[in-house]
């Protein structure tokens, strides 16, 4: 065949209007979630290469269940109470007593994100329920953000975890972040409910 | 656009990553997790497989990612080595098989399409599903490279070790066959000439 006549073939293979159609078709398909078996699986194997830290007998279940109220509790503790930090801090310093003395971040920033989290957390519990019928891929992504924000809420409340306070303020940071998509998302969806 | 791209991930949960820290890369996880497993299963169609590719995939990441400099985006990092790992595996599946990838199709009739549950106006995701899932492994992977993750023809015949025709082919294939199940319902209205090149 020659080259003239391939190229001819191919372009003829679909109408731009079609082509769009189909990439738009495509793109819009929902992803999958992998079963929750897959991440203790490569965290084992991990482990066993020595690619990260084990944690010993951790169980993840406990973290998923503990993770919410451990998280509650720090802001409680943090917030909604500042004189038990203020007290422990020396005069001229920023650092909470907490994550040490060498820090660099100010309190000031770390409090306006456990604040931010926390008016965002009392946003999300003011909105109603998620409706009964859910769309498959709303449903994922809700799911998703929730994993990925328990994960960050084990992250800052595990005592073995030694996070430097830079580092805090980072996963704080992420925190506020994904409350912010999940607020947006499960307000989304609860304005369809409502209509 | 790829969905690998709407992800971003803090620059410092990326050097904790690199430094070996499990929960930084537990939240990696978390958020690729689903268009790498998504990417996995859509090629190999296989759960099973897609679970072993997506094992692979975040390895490779653990194993990589202190040589990650950021130049890329971290999704378009790690979509890279997800999609080298599944076309490794079908590679591997087609040499076990003994074809060669040039060989590896099989026409599809409408009625075939059909038959897998198609209609002939796929308005919904699962039409669309069917209808790519009824294509040979090699289309399928070459449309979804192509037109979902944005890949060139030259980066395609790359992954595959062929040539930039045979991308084109294939696709060119693949269109050929989704075409009568992609009528657009005002199909009337379409402007005439409207080819596309690729």
């Amino acid at each position: 065949m020659s080259g003239n006549k391939k190229e001819e073939e191919m372009i003829c293979a679909l109408t731009a209007e079609e082509h769009a159609a189909l990439k738009s078709g495509l793109n819009a398909l929902p992803d999958t979630m992998p079963p929750r078996d897959v991440w203790l699986r490569i965290r084992e194997q991990a482990e066993a290469e020595g690619l990260i830290a084990s944690k010993g007998a951790q169980k993840r279940s406990a973290w998923y269940m503990g993770a919410g109220l451990a998280a509650a509790v720090a802001l409680i503790a943090v917030v909604l109470v500042p004189g038990v930090m203020t007290e422990t801090e020396e005069p001229g310093s920023v650092v909470p007593a907490s994550v040490g003395t060498s820090s660099q971040v100010p309190l000031n920033t770390l409090r306006t994100l456990m604040t931010q989290s926390r008016e965002l957390e009392s946003n999300l519990r003011a909105l109603p329920d998620a409706p009964r019928v859910q769309r498959a891929s709303t449903m994922a992504t809700i799911s998703d953000l929730e994993d990925r924000i328990a994960a960050i809420d084990f992250q800052l409340n595990d005592p073995e975890a030694q996070m430097s306070p830079e580092d805090t303020e980072l996963f704080w940071r992420e925190r506020v972040r994904l409350m912010k998509s999940l607020l947006q998302l499960r307000y989304a969806q609860a304005q369809r409910a409502a209509f | 656009m790829s969905k690998f791209a709407d992800i971003d991930i803090d620059p410092g949960i990326i050097k904790r990553a690199a430094a070996g820290d499990a929960r930084a890369h537990e939240i990696i996880y978390r958020a690729f997790s689903a268009p790498v497993y998504s990417i996995c299963l859509r090629f190999t169609k296989v759960p099973a497989h897609a679970e072993d590719l997506v094992q692979e995939t975040f390895i490779e990441i653990m194993r990589s990612i202190a040589k990650f400099r950021g130049e890329a985006a971290l999704g378009s990092w790690i979509r890279r080595i997800a999609v080298t790992k599944a076309l490794m595996f079908l590679r591997s599946a087609w040499t076990k098989r003994g074809q060669m990838l040039a060989d590896d199709w099989h026409d599809v009739t409408e009625g075939d399409a059909l038959s897998h549950g198609i209609s002939k106006h796929p308005d919904d995701a699962l039409d669309l599903d069917a209808a790519l899932a009824s294509l040979s492994d090699v289309s399928r992977t070459v449309v979804w490279l192509h037109d979902v993750e944005g890949f060139t023809h030259k980066e395609i015949a790359g992954f595959m070790g062929k040539s930039e025709s045979f991308s084109k082919s294939q696709l060119s294939r693949a269109y050929q066959r989704l075409r009568p199940l992609l009528e657009v319902q005002d199909s009337g209205t379409q402007p005439e000439g409207a080819a596309i090149s690729y």
